[in-house]
């Protein structure tokens, strides 16, 4: 098993390889480009914009800027010595060997054009809102979905499974953004004023969550802390699921009734066991192994439903990063997040395909 | 080997009283969208403690729900037992509550089932699947109860059973999972085995080594058999007892010698008929002419009469009952005598011990 995760990881490796490239590719493609945040001030001339890509290296060809942004390629020298670090050494080595600090390899994703912040440390602070609105959103989802799903496949055609039937189709075709808004309209307008409409932390009472103050504040009042970032979180959490739970509670429905209709099921019936064990080891159990994948391949989801649920209930989280990044035409930290989500893709995939090896026994490896 | 001989009738002879089933005017319907179907129409039959029953038919003739209504393992609904009782041990299994049939199955009454390669569960090992019945049924510990499915698993003659009782099914034959399926039913030393086609599914070759074997625990474990087939020769081998069914009822029974070489009801006839034989080999099988009448437009009379070599006036009207025989055990105007009609066509019987030579090769 241990080695079919090691080989899992190490085939990782180009997959992520080629996303920098792709990432890049594509930035590369959209209009616009780093000096379009300018195009609207008729202050800044021809000079300044050729003054503005030497500054950020924009003046250099595109393998160069690819290189030096992965950290192959160190800045401060020329010609074919580009590759090689201040101690000499090739510069893609880590930093302890080849003195060189900049790039992706080096843990360097560049300077936010916006901020002037280094990219790493703003998608850092910005990462852990996120991982609590798409943690929250997970559990939920999987929970939720499965109560669901296997309430309606054991009572199939109850007043239940016709309730869930009806409920999927609406939440599945549900636009996120409309659904949020309409979230915000019930419970933090002006009729039914009991959840906040957007933020992560009540601002009369704490610190902007992450902000310095934030931990001692935290610290000292961790149960008002928690509840209140609960709060927050009620309204973007279910914004986040509801497609989710829609679509996976009618999956693991028919999931799991096609693993109550297989002949394992008789025999285990036949056997005498209890019906909770019948459903709940025999059928169960098989009827998990097609939503482990499907599960799988839907958590990116949750990280492309983050930028317009964060948007939307202003979540200071990476999605709505990206969404600042865009408009403000912030191309290292765009990169970054999109680098940072990709990868977070691949590591979703890898888990559930080791989940799925674990749980069913079939699986070679 | 002849028919006589391959029947176990050690127990042939017990008194009757000492019966462990008896199957009373079982119905069993399906209320599907079309209709109501009557897979099982009024069945009776019993078995005696350690007899042998084989229950043959054409397929979709019921042999299957006969032996899920026993077991009550169909879905209610579609399913429903309309009328009858099922007597095991002086119980009705029809009035019991879920838990009480909980205790029956698998421990008084086993089953195994014509697919092997799809009853076991993929994704427990198949110690554990034993295991499991065995702690259930006979409160042993985990680990008792796993020595036990070792132990099984050795009488059903599986080599390595240290090794295999760690297995997950995919990592076996059809045969051996046939055998496992076996050795799962015998854990909990029942006194009725069901078994549903067990070697439809298998090769030729494993088809034979099964059968041995489950005579073989048959005869060991004393275990009433009622085994299911629509192979005249798999019964011929194995059992001591037949009854053949036809569109939900049984319409000949007896033991497997009366009804294999003399075979009275035409529909039995043209069964064996069906047999290849060996002179018989590069010719032309003798299928019964016709299809199974359709579930939801029975004919109106005998329901065999549309493929009836041998139909005459009142079985286009009239319904033989097994149950109204006379002389019993054969449902056919040709041996009782129908209401209002003259005396039956004796003369139309045939000369069985021809027929049944197929069987014997
Ligand atoms: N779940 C069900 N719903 C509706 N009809 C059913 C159902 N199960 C069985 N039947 C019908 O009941 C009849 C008897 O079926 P059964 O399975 O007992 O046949 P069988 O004698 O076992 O045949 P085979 O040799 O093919 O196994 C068939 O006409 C079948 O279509
Ligand atoms: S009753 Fe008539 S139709 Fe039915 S089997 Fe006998 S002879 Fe044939
Ligand atoms: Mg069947």
């Amino acid at each position: 098993m241990s080695k079919y995760i090691i080989r899992r990881l190490i085939q990782a490796i180009p997959v992520l390889f080629g996303i920098t490239i792709v990432v890049y590719a594509i930035l590369l493609a959209a209009p616009g480009g780093p000096t379009a945040r300018f195009a609207n001030n008729p202050k800044f001339t021809e000079a300044d914009r050729e003054k503005f890509k030497k500054a950020w290296g924009l003046d250099q060809p595109i393998p160069v800027q690819y290189c030096r942004w992965m950290g192959i390629c160190n800045p401060e020298n020329e010609g074919l010595a580009v590759f090689i670090g201040s101690t000499g050494w090739p510069a893609f080595l880590p930093t302890s060997i080849s003195g060189t600090t900049n790039g992706l390899l080096h843990g360097d994703l560049g300077v936010s054009i916006d901020t002037g912040e280094a990219v790493a440390s703003r998608i850092a602070r910005a990462a852990l809102p996120t991982f609590i609105l798409a943690g929250n959103a997970l559990v939920i989802w999987i929970l939720v979905a499965l109560l669901i799903g296997v309430y309606a496949a054991i009572h199939r055609y109850s007043l239940f499974d016709q309730a869930a039937t009806v409920f999927a189709y609406v939440g599945y075709a549900m636009p996120t953004f409309w659904l949020g808004i309409m979230l915000i309209f019930l419970f933090s307008g002006p009729g039914l004023n009991i959840l906040p409409a957007g933020g992560m932390t009540e601002t009369r009472l704490s610190p902007p969550f992450g902000s310095d103050t934030y931990w001692p504040y935290f610290a000292a009042n961790p149960a008002t802390a928690i509840v209140d970032i609960v709060k927050h979180l009620i309204l973007p959490v279910f914004t986040l699921v509801v497609v989710n739970i829609a679509g996976d509670s009618r999956f693991i429905r028919s999931s799991m009734l096609e693993a109550l209709g297989q002949d394992y099921v008789r025999t285990a019936k036949a056997k005498g066991l209890p019906v909770r064990v019948v459903i709940f080891k025999h059928a169960l159990r098989n009827a998990l192994l097609p939503v482990v994948t499907n599960i799988g391949l839907e958590i990116p989801f949750l990280f492309t439903g983050a930028i317009v649920t964060e948007t939307i209930f202003s979540w200071p989280g990476i999605g709505r990063m990206t969404i600042e990044a865009t408009r403000s035409f912030d191309y290292p930290t765009l990169m970054g997040l999109l680098l940072i989500t990709s990868a977070l893709v691949v590591l979703a995939n890898l888990i559930a395909d080791i989940t799925y090896a674990i749980v069913d026994p079939r699986i070679k490896y | 080997m002849s028919a006589s001989m391959a029947a176990p009738g050690l127990l042939a002879d017990r008194p009757a009283n000492d019966i462990l089933l008896d199957v009373r005017d079982l119905r069993t319907y399906f209320h599907v969208m079309d209709g109501t179907v009557r897979a099982v129409d009024g069945v009776s039959f019993s078995i005696r403690r350690g007899q042998t029953l084989g229950i043959v038919g054409e397929s979709g003739c019921g042999k299957s729900v006969t032996a899920l209504s026993i077991m009550r393992l169909l879905d209610i609904p579609p399913a429903e037992i309309a009328s009858g009782e099922i007597i095991f041990e002086g119980r009705n299994l029809l009035k019991l509550s879920e838990d009480e049939m909980r205790e029956v199955r698998g421990n008084d009454i086993a089953m195994i089932f014509q697919e092997p390669m799809t009853s076991l569960n993929p994704v427990f090992t198949i110690g554990d699947q034993i295991a499991e019945a065995v702690m259930l049924h006979q409160g042993l510990s985990r680990k008792e109860a796993w020595n036990k499915a070792i132990e099984s698993l050795k009488a059903v003659g599986i080599n390595n059973p240290e090794r295999r009782v760690k297995q997950y099914p995919h990592e076996m034959s059809g045969g051996m999972r046939q055998r496992v399926m076996i050795a799962m039913a015998l854990s909990c030393d029942p006194k009725l085995l069901i078994a549903d086609e067990p070697t439809t599914a298998l090769d030729v070759t494993i088809q034979a080594q099964i059968l041995e074997l489950i005579r073989m625990v048959q005869d060991e474990t004393g275990a009433a058999l009622m085994l299911i087939t629509h192979d005249l020769g798999v019964v011929a081998e194995t059992v001591h007892d037949i009854a053949v069914m036809y569109a939900g009822r049984i319409v000949e029974q007896g033991s497997v010698d009366e009804v294999l070489l003399s075979p009275k009801h035409p529909y039995t006839e043209g069964l064996i008929r069906s047999i290849p034989s060996r002179g018989m080999r590069g010719q032309r099988l003798n299928v019964i002419k016709g299809t199974v009448p359709n579930p939801f437009n029975m004919p109106e009379g005998c329901n065999f009469a549309p493929r009836c070599p041998y139909a005459f006036e009142p079985c286009w009207t009239l319904d033989p009952q097994i149950e109204e025989a006379d002389p019993p055990d054969v449902a056919c105007w040709l041996y009782t005598p129908a209401p209002g009609f003259l005396a039956p066509k004796r003369g139309a019987q045939r000369v069985a011990g021809e027929l049944a030579s197929g069987i014997r090769s």
